[in-house]
């Protein structure tokens, strides 16, 4: 924060989605903000979308939570209290059902839109100070499928593994089930700035959206289909000769098993189960095998699949198959979807790793983390259970819970919104014995807790986030937090003090920091060369940035993959994936495809942008096509009734023809859309079905 | 007699065909891990590993190379344990040994008999098509095989010492799917070709005679002269009977090549031609069946289980077979049935009833799909909602029966076919107004006026409004933050700053 004069500047980034826009703020008078561009920052290049620029209205808004709240026994309300109180009863809780029921009795739920500093304490908190198992975020439900591919075929998770900005330059782009215009504005100038150089667009979407309006082609297909279309690509591709045989021997393995897994994909059958035109897979091929430099990309819409992991393996087969990862302007990517949906995954939040995505289960990864906590090997516990499992475990079999946890965590999730299937889920909140919520606001999931915890906000602390590039980058503070409020850091460290860790819990964030750094060094995401200086002064680091053993400075690794991949043997990995479909197919009861999705206006489970009055808040709405509004006679505006096995919802219509007419979209940033959702999983990434299940809308 | 065997040796599943049912019945005992408790045996009488039949013609347009059609190659066999018996011809089914022998002498018993014998071609009745020794005339070809496909590209791209392509010309005898598919292949690669049909129109199987006219219009557009109503009964070889007195030479666009062979037609006409293709459909594949002695009707008939109705120990599935007095002869339900068939021998309690069928035509510019079967339907007493526009060329039907898509035959425009065959194959209860929607082209909405309250910019928030107000493009990008997210209204932004200004006098530059 520079703050000679009257200037008053911070630089830093928007407090929202994985793009980490940079962004000005300048104060005005004690502690109000303002948004200004910062056009030196190349993600985004001074642009913002209307979330950035209304962030700072969450600033002394009056739904602002400033003292810690207890549910009061007799009266069941909550009451405010003050921190020593809060803490104290929450340790006392802690400490009676762990030594009642053990260590695995309190569980921790974690947040993608955590910096990393907190992301690496709370797991380093739920291993030393808790010492369970039981650990896992709301990022499993983000781009966990296309991590849990990218491990298998690269040996490697970073979303990107090139600059996004390179995608200006490439030939074609595709993106397979990203609305990318919409829920990070900013990222789709670089696809203005490809078709201004004559280069192509490829939209895959169930719903024509504003990106698709930007594609020279666009596919819509059947939801949860586009793996069959993947199959469906690397077929023609392989019948037309284009695959690329000098990289496919000399970089990979695999190929031949997969290349006879898509001989029985051919264009009728895919269109048979895509409902995409024979000639318009061709057409994408023919982009595919014309061009040099081809982009694929994909999102949430291909990854929140019960096959998500196969989906993103297929695409991925794709790009190897053309030769296309780790050439220049060229390759494989996700966009992650969270802030911190990249370095959130990488420092132990999640139920299977430790600190630079080091698997929890290898022997060498605990020891080297081990002693960097100053703790014994044999102390950490094991792997715990993914996040909707561990949600669907809570509570005790007596109080109608799951058998699992009797106490939950909540740091920086909003559950009662954003998970699948959510009243089933909501239920086992309810069967806790202690259910403790961090929150700016009183959320969804806040209003059930026992013990709801004020913590500070964006700009009112500072730490490291990771973009979807793998750009390590700092929010800085920008003004003082309210009285009242402390940060996650402080909640944690008052609670392993409490807890009689065996070893204190710091809440510098630089410190912090540093000591990930050392955590993660030697690991995948290896973060032990860059410093707090270091980002501000190169606009973010890539990782992996070691240490080097000479002491020279790492650059870090902007662009990966150039000569090696991430696997033992330097290879990257085709894998055969088949293509099964959606868990809940239509049937008589149930005929349409759900699948739901963002707002531009909105984030997440809207817990902040819904309390921003600048952005329009006009709730949840069922899209769907005209041939549907007749024939159940829905009219524009009125409400319709969408029911799935799970729950229902009301909702008014929003009749456009941008849909597929078997086909009914809504948002998720309200309560309502994750009642409907199916809680199947992915098997490898336990990424639950929210993108399709079966429905049926009636007016 | 059945040989006795100790209950813990595992069970020998023997199948015979090779084909794309069989494989993909293989495919799914594998993905059940069936060969952990099954000793399978898979007999097929051709040479290659499995490959994907209906890919053929592709194959012949060159719009697939060969190694494409590979299914799985001979060493997956082995991974997963697997006897794979290429080139082995089975000579009879002996149900009272439980074995089955090869034309070699070899042996094999079985617990459980899989037959997946496919289809044969069928041969039309036509003289001189068949030479003593019971061999094809050499200018004749069949179109089943990977061998027979080769042959016949072989024989395409077969040049004569000055460079010159041998044959030149060809005739497709059979004017179903694939005589299409052939014929447009060969059309392709720039051989005169010419499709003879015996019913009045093509594709009279699945489709109507105003369809049928459209796509004879449709291959004459892409090169190909088509006969219908008439049958080929004579083939001769134009060097053994140089005159032709009597005949009538019909359309010859190239009189100094008289062509190699003659067929002639039963209306009198005579086609010389260099190939001869027949594709006048198949006949499912029960010689072996009917010799044990298993019940045969038009297929060998299997009951829900698909199992013989003769014998529960024999299944068979794919093109041999037929269940509720059906046989189909494509791949789709021969692969629902290798799902069922691979749950039943892992005793799964699955069973078989029946397939819905999309036929797709597929060759390039050439747009056709029928879906189940329009003609039985309307005489079932379906709805009819029809779409023609001889004009454009397309022809389009549905046959709808309690709001559902029964069956359908589109040609020509296939808008929306992604969305017409998930409806058909979902049942899905359509309003009335539906159908015809369906087959109406989607309207593009036209530009209006924008009024003031529209929203222009949807990252800043900002309204046509709004940015009327403005006085230059740089003026709405500082005041009210339009352009400055995705960038993507820019050109909106300009334009109405454009309309504005020529609507006030100043503004004209």
């Amino acid at each position: 924060m520079t703050e000679t004069g009257g200037e008053r500047v911070t630089r830093t980034h928007c407090p929202y989605c994985s793009l980490q826009c940079g962004m000005t703020l300048q104060k005005q008078g004690r502690t109000a903000l303002e948004v200004l561009p910062w056009a030196e920052f190349p993600v985004n290049e001074g642009g913002l979308c209307r979330k950035g620029w209304t962030a700072a209205e969450l600033r002394g808004h009056r739904e602002r939570l400033t003292s810690p709240m207890i549910r009061d026994r007799a009266t069941g309300e909550l009451r405010a209290a003050d921190w020593d109180e809060a803490l104290d009863l929450i340790a006392t809780k802690i400490q009676d059902l762990q030594g009642a029921h053990g260590a695995d009795a309190v569980a921790i739920f974690g947040g993608g839109g955590l910096t990393n500093e907190k992301a690496y304490q709370l797991g380093k908190f739920a291993r030393v100070a808790l010492r369970t198992s039981q650990i896992d975020y709301n990022g499993r439900w983000c781009m966990s499928s296309a991590a849990s591919a990218g491990n298998q075929a690269f040996g490697i998770d970073r979303g990107l593994p090139f600059p996004l900005a390179d995608i200006e330059q490439a030939d074609v782009v595709v993106l397979v089930g990203s609305n990318m215009a919409e829920t990070m504005p900013p990222a789709a100038r670089h696809l203005d700035r490809l078709r201004e150089r004559g280069g192509k667009v490829v939209a895959v979407d169930p719903r024509k959206t504003p990106t698709a309006d930007r594609a020279d082609l666009f596919l819509q297909p059947v939801p949860g289909t586009d793996l069959a279309l993947a199959l469906g690509a690397l077929h023609l591709i392989d019948a037309a000769g284009a695959v690329d045989e000098d990289y496919v021997a000399a970089r990979t393995t695999g190929f031949d098993k997969v290349r006879r897994s898509v001989a029985s994909w051919w264009p009728e059958r895919v269109e048979r189960v895509t409902g995409i035109h024979t000639d318009e897979l061709r057409q994408l091929v023919e982009l595919m095998t014309t061009n040099e430099k081809v982009v694929i990309l994909t999102a949430r819409g291909a990854e929140q699949h019960s096959q998500g992991t196969a989906t993103v393996l297929g695409w991925i087969n794709v790009a190897l198959a053309l030769g296309l990862p780790g050439k220049d302007n060229a390759g494989y990517g996700c966009l992650t979807g969270q802030g911190n949906g990249q370095g959130g995954r990488e420092h132990g939040q999640k139920a299977d790793q430790l600190p630079g995505y080091r698997m929890i289960d290898d022997p060498a990864a605990r020891e080297h983390v081990a002693k960097v906590w100053g703790v014994t090997p044999e102390s950490l516990p094991g792997k715990g259970k993914s996040a909707y499992e561990l949600l669907e475990s809570l509570g005790s079999a007596e109080s109608g819970g799951g058998g699992g946890p009797r106490a939950l965590l909540v740091f920086g999730s909003n559950i009662v919104v954003s998970a699948p299937r959510a009243t089933h889920i909501t239920a086992r909140l309810e069967s806790l014995d202690l259910l403790v919520v961090c929150d700016m606001v009183m959320s969804e999931t806040a209003a059930f807790a026992d013990v709801v915890l004020p913590v500070t906000q964006w700009a009112e602390e500072s730490g490291t986030m990771t973009n979807l590039e793998g750009r390590v980058i700092l929010r800085e503070q920008a003004t003082t937090p309210p009285a009242g409020v402390r940060s996650d850091l402080d909640v944690i460290a008052g609670l392993a003090d409490r807890l009689g860790s065996p070893v204190p819990f710091g809440t510098d964030v630089e410190e912090i920091f540093a000591e990930l750094g050392r955590a993660s060094a030697g690991g995948k995401a290896d973060y032990s060369g860059i410093t707090y200086d270091r980002i501000r002064a190169e606009h973010g680091v890539f990782w992996p940035c070691p240490t080097q053993p000479d002491g020279t400075i790492h650059p870090g690794t902007p662009r990966m993959f150039a000569d090696s991949f991430a696997t033992p043997d330097g290879k990257a990995r085709f894998l055969v994936v088949e293509h099964v479909g959606a868990a809940e197919q239509p049937d008589a009861t149930f005929p349409l495809h759900l699948t739901t999705g963002r707002v531009l206006a909105q984030y997440q489970s809207g817990a902040q942008t819904r309390r921003v009055k600048s952005l329009p808040d006009d709730g949840p709405f069922v899209e769907l096509h005209p041939m549907l509004a007749n024939r159940i006679g829905a009219h524009d505006g009125d409400p319709v009734m969408v029911r799935t096995r799970r729950g229902e919802m009301k909702a008014p219509a929003k009749v456009v023809t941008t849909i597929r007419p078997d086909t009914v979209f809504i948002p998720f940033h309200w309560v309502g859309a994750n009642r409907l959702t199916n809680d199947a999983l992915d098997p490898s990434s336990r990424m639950p079905e929210f993108k399709v299940c079966a429905a049926e809308v009636t007016a | 007699m059945t040989s006795s065997r100790p209950d813990s040796a595992p069970r020998r599943l023997v199948i015979v065909g090779n084909g794309m049912a069989a494989t993909r019945l293989v495919e799914e005992l594998v993905a059940r891990r069936a060969t952990d408790t099954m000793q399978i045996t898979v007999l097929g009488d051709e040479p290659n590993a499995p490959y994907n039949r209906i890919l053929l013609s592709a194959l012949l347009e060159g719009t697939h190379r060969p190694e494409a059609l590979t299914l799985r190659c001979e060493e997956w066999y082995a991974e997963h344990g697997i006897d794979l018996r290429l080139g082995a011809r089975v000579l009879e089914v002996e149900r009272d040994l439980k074995d089955v022998m090869l034309v070699d002498g070899t042996i094999i018993e079985y617990d459980a008999l899989v037959l997946a014998t496919g289809s044969i071609p069928t041969l039309p009745p036509i003289r001189g098509l068949v030479r003593m020794d019971g061999s094809l005339h050499e200018s004749v070809h069949a179109f089943r095989s990977l061998n027979d496909c080769e042959r016949l590209l072989e024989a395409v791209s077969a040049t004569d010492a000055d460079g010159e392509l041998v044959n030149r010309r060809a005739v497709v005898v059979g004017g179903g799917l694939l005589g299409l598919q052939v014929a447009r292949a060969l059309g392709a690669r720039g051989i005169d070709t010419e499709i003879v049909e015996g019913a009045d129109h093509l594709l009279s199987q699945q489709i109507g005679e105003a369809a049928g006219k459209i796509l004879a219009r449709d291959m004459k557009k892409l090169g190909v002269s088509v006969y219908t109503g008439a049958r080929a009964i004579k083939l001769t070889d134009t060097s053994d009977a140089p005159s032709l007195a009597g005949t009538v030479k019909v359309l010859d666009p190239l009189p100094t090549n008289p062509g190699r062979v003659a067929l002639r037609l039963d209306n009198g006409f005579t086609l010389d031609t260099d190939l001869v293709i027949l594709t006048a459909g198949g006949k499912p594949s029960t010689a072996l069946a009917r010799r044990a002695g298993l019940d045969v009707r038009r297929g060998l008939v299997v009951d829900d289980r698909l199992a013989s109705v003769t014998d529960p120990d024999i299944y068979a599935l794919g093109d041999c077979v037929e269940h509720d007095g059906r046989v189909t002869g494509f791949v789709p339900p021969a692969w629902e049935q290798a799902g069922v068939l691979a749950g039943i021998l892992c005793d799964e309690s699955v069973k078989y009833d029946g397939s819905r069928i999309v036929a797709r035509l597929r060759a390039t510019d050439l747009d056709v799909a029928v879906l189940g079967d329009p003609e039985g339907e309307v005489l079932k007493g379906g709805d009819v909602v029809e779409m023609s526009n001889p004009v454009r060329g397309s022809h389009r039907k549905l046959v709808i029966r309690d709001g559902r898509i029964v069956a359908g035959a589109l040609v020509g425009d296939l808008n929306r076919i992604g969305l017409i065959t998930q409806h058909y194959d979902r049942q899905t209860v359509l309003g009335p107004t539906e159908p015809g929607d369906l087959l109406l082209v989607e309207r593009s909405a036209k530009p209006v006026q924008l009024p003031d309250d529209a929203e222009v910019c949807n990252c800043a928030g900002v309204t046509a409004g709004a940015i009327r107000a403005c006085t230059s493009f740089d003026d709405a990008r500082e005041t009210t933050r339009a352009t400055t997210g995705c960038g993507g209204c820019s050109s909106a932004v300009r334009q109405l700053l454009a309309e504005r200004s020529s609507l006030t006098p100043e503004g004209i530059k």
